[in-house]
């Protein structure tokens, strides 16, 4: 089946009603943040925050954990890797050149829980803002149209290319292609598969081509929008919050650039 | 109006040093305001170039040459685009016009290129979904929609643009009677609206539903006729390759095959679910027995499909067992199940990547290590009529001839079972009667044929019907009686 590209979890909660590009300014700030929290206590308390957040607008929880499944191995391979490549503090064990240190793992917990902070956050976003609205977004804030087009286009084009990847393996399948052996053969067995996809992601882009060309998009007529993103009062208040809560936490901290 | 006078049309040759592709020769249609106008024509004619023509899309982003006029509401469109807006045309595979990740958001794109306020975008956006009954589906993905809804929203978004003149080419192609209903339905909405209609079809029945009909064929247009009169005489659409009425079709009835005591198919408990919430197959019990001619029938979303791919190891039982030949499916790949199971898919312009028919065809043969590869190659080739064609590239044939090769690479493996996924689809008269003879060769082989089909005629030359609903079989045994219970899925138009 096909994986959905689509991250959007419909809800009517205060943040999926946000304006978008308010949203997205809080992301930033957030996503610096999460650089600026000084210590392990800090990101972790964080990730819980955004934890509560989620779990407050409604997103199951069954969610959240697939995330964390998802990430898992990423973390894992941080844990275990990134102290070999920053050793500071206590020498604990010596591997040859690879030296295990107290500062090493700290280094690498702490880079972990930045990396699933960073995770968590994006993933507000996107599972709070339905993918056109975040499109409208960036084309109100001044990324041209044609982009604009550009990025729903992918959204919507990468699950057909993979619907059709599974079809054409299916129809090879069927006709006596099986994939085995070492990952240089399983690649070049792959290839008559790649080839048929190409053709038809070829193919299809030409039919979009015309479809665009039919409805009208190289016509010089001015285009209108039908959602016209509407910053309101909460969203400027929510924006207003934000900035005052991050330029407090600066302050506070004593971080000077 | 649409007034079409003299069009000459070619497409640029694949190799710069040969001849440009004629594809239309001569060519005049005049179609005034609320009418609605049929152009049959067999597949490769050059119906949907017609369509691209009169859009305003051909030579201009097509490429080929063209002479004459095409006017539409007074315009020369091979000139100048035509005003945006004023022209629309639903692409024969609806999906690939679909564009935007929501179907409100489909509607209102055009809307917004015509420079609409938001006011009125919202006003037809409502109008057009009411119309085209897709208020329940306004925040779903197009992707993610039926064959039939996908064309009512292709043609809601068409329409939601109030052109004056609409294209449809091949409207009802590859839909069940129940999406085939809702379309006409939307399309005579249309045509009562006053907009001028040209649909393409290769169906009399679909032609039908037009007042006039003009016919397609080697590069001319003949001139429109009344519907009614048009078909009243059959015999130059059937030499035209155009249509091939069930009365002409060859014997299809059962060939006794000496005792075989194995069933070619067993199937006990099945049960399959895509998701957590709902099971697909709802426990499945059935035997085949070898030799047996099986058409499945019932509506879209039944399970057919599904049930067919548990055959050759597409899919694999959730519950339940599958056996082929007396062997267990188990965990046996599906590129080795090949050996016993072939199975025709539907879109064959997907499945191709070899750069000559002739390897497309042997791809199968190579993969299963068939001995006397190259004499079924040439026996394969000759029986389809695809000696000539044997070095061409698979990807740039026309429609029908793409679906004849793949019917070649499945004959050319000949296995003891096939199983067809909706085969007629799309088929002119010739390619049905290309497929007809062979399906009639392996009758007399005694192959085992499970074949899902929409097309009632060919569901009742099987030996035996299924009707399936709803992931369970609903019905079973001799066709006539299957179908005679006429559900409202198998009500043709």
């Amino acid at each position: 089946m096909t994986v959905v590209f689509d991250t959007y979890i419909p809800g009517a909660s205060f943040l999926h009603r946000l304006d978008p590009r308010a949203k997205l300014w809080a992301t930033f700030l957030c996503l610096v943040l999460v650089f600026l929290l000084p210590n392990l206590l800090c990101q972790a308390l964080f990730i819980l925050a955004i934890h509560i957040i989620l779990l407050a607008v409604d997103i199951p929880i069954r969610v959240l954990e697939r995330l964390w499944r998802q990430m898992a191995v990423l973390l894992v391979l941080i844990l275990v890797l990134q102290p070999f490549f920053s050793p500071s503090g206590r020498l604990l064990v010596a591997l040859g050149p690879l030296w295990l240190t107290s500062g090493g793992i700290l280094r690498a917990m702490e880079l972990a829980l930045r990396t699933a902070g960073m995770v968590f956050v994006t993933c507000a976003l996107l599972f709070t803002t339905p993918q056109p609205a975040l499109v409208r977004a960036f084309v109100k804030l001044g990324l041209p149209y044609a982009w604009g087009l550009t990025i729903s286009l992918a959204l919507r084009f990468l699950p057909a290319i993979q619907d059709l990847f599974h079809t054409v393996r299916d129809a090879q399948a069927a006709r006596g292609w099986v994939a085995q052996g070492n990952l240089l053969k399983r690649f070049r067995d792959y290839i008559p598969v790649l080839v048929a996809v190409l053709i038809s992601t070829l193919r299809m882009s030409d039919q979009l081509t015309l479809a665009l060309a039919a409805r009208g998009l190289e016509s010089t007529h001015p285009r209108s929008s039908w959602r016209e993103l509407q910053m309101a009062g909460r969203d400027w208040a929510f924006l207003a919050g934000v900035t005052a809560a991050f330029g407090l936490f600066v302050i506070r901290s004593g971080f000077s650039p | 109006m649409i007034n079409v006078e003299n069009v000459t049309f070619a497409y640029p040759a694949l190799q710069p040093a040969n001849a440009p592709l004629p594809v239309l020769r001569n060519c005049s249609l005049r179609i005034e305001e609320g009418m609605a106008m049929a152009v049959m024509g067999p597949s490769g004619a050059g119906k949907s170039t017609l369509g691209y023509l009169l859009a305003g899309l051909a030579p201009r982003h097509t490429g080929g040459t063209v002479s004459g006029t095409v006017s539409i509401g007074g315009h020369n469109v091979l000139t100048t685009p035509p005003e945006i807006g004023t022209v629309g045309l639903l692409f024969q595979d609806a999906a690939t016009q679909l564009f935007n990740t929501s179907v409100e958001d489909e509607i209102a794109w055009g809307l917004e290129a015509l420079g609409l306020t938001a006011g009125e975008i919202t006003q037809r956006v409502e109008d057009a979904l009411t119309r085209f009954d897709l208020v329940t589906t306004r925040f779903r993905s197009p992707w993610a929609l039926s064959g039939g809804q996908q064309k009512r929203l292709a043609l809601a978004a068409l329409w939601a643009m109030r052109p004056r003149s609409l294209i449809l080419d091949e409207p009802l192609s590859g839909l069940d009677p129940r999406g085939k209903a809702e379309v006409m339905t939307a399309i005579e909405a249309l045509r009562q609206a006053g907009t001028s209609l040209l649909l393409t079809t290769l169906r009399p029945q679909t032609a039908r539903r037009a007042s006039h009909i003009a016919v397609l064929a080697d590069g001319r247009l003949t001139p429109p006729e009344p519907a009614g009169l048009a078909l009243q005489d059959e015999s130059p659409l059937i030499a035209s390759g155009l249509i091939y009425p069930s009365d002409l079709w060859p014997n299809l009835s059962p060939v006794v095959t000496p005792g075989r005591s194995v069933p070619a198919i067993e199937v006990k408990q099945l049960h399959f679910s895509y998701t957590d919430r709902e099971e697909a197959l709802r426990g499945i019990d059935l035997a085949i027995p070898s030799g047996q001619f099986v058409a499945l029938v019932g509506p879209n979303g039944a399970g057919k499909s599904t049930f067919a791919r548990h055959l050759n190891g597409l899919l694999r039982a959730k519950r339940g067992t599958v056996c082929i030949l007396g062997q267990p499916v188990g965990s046996r790949p599906t590129g080795t199940l090949a050996r016993s199971v072939g199975f025709l898919f539907q879109r064959p312009e997907q499945q191709f990547f070899a750069p000559t028919v002739r390897e497309e065809i042997a791809f199968g043969l190579t993969q299963l290590g068939v001995p006397d590869k190259e004499a079924r190659l040439d026996h394969v080739l000759a029986r389809f009529g695809l000696t000539e064609l044997a070095g061409t590239p698979p990807a740039m044939l026309g429609y029908g001839r793409q679906r004849t090769v793949t019917l070649a690479s499945l004959a050319a493996l000949d296995p003891p079972v096939v199983v067809l996924d909706e085969p007629t689809v799309g088929l002119d008269g010739r390619g049905l009667a290309q497929l007809l003879a062979w399906l009639s060769d392996l009758r007399a082989a005694g192959t085992t044929i499970i074949l899902i089909t929409h097309e009632m005629d060919l569901a009742h030359r099987a030996d035996r019907a299924i009707a399936m609903e709803r992931g369970r079989v609903t019905a079973d045994g001799d066709p006539t009686a299957v179908l005679a219970n006429d559900p409202a899925w198998s009500r043709e138009l």
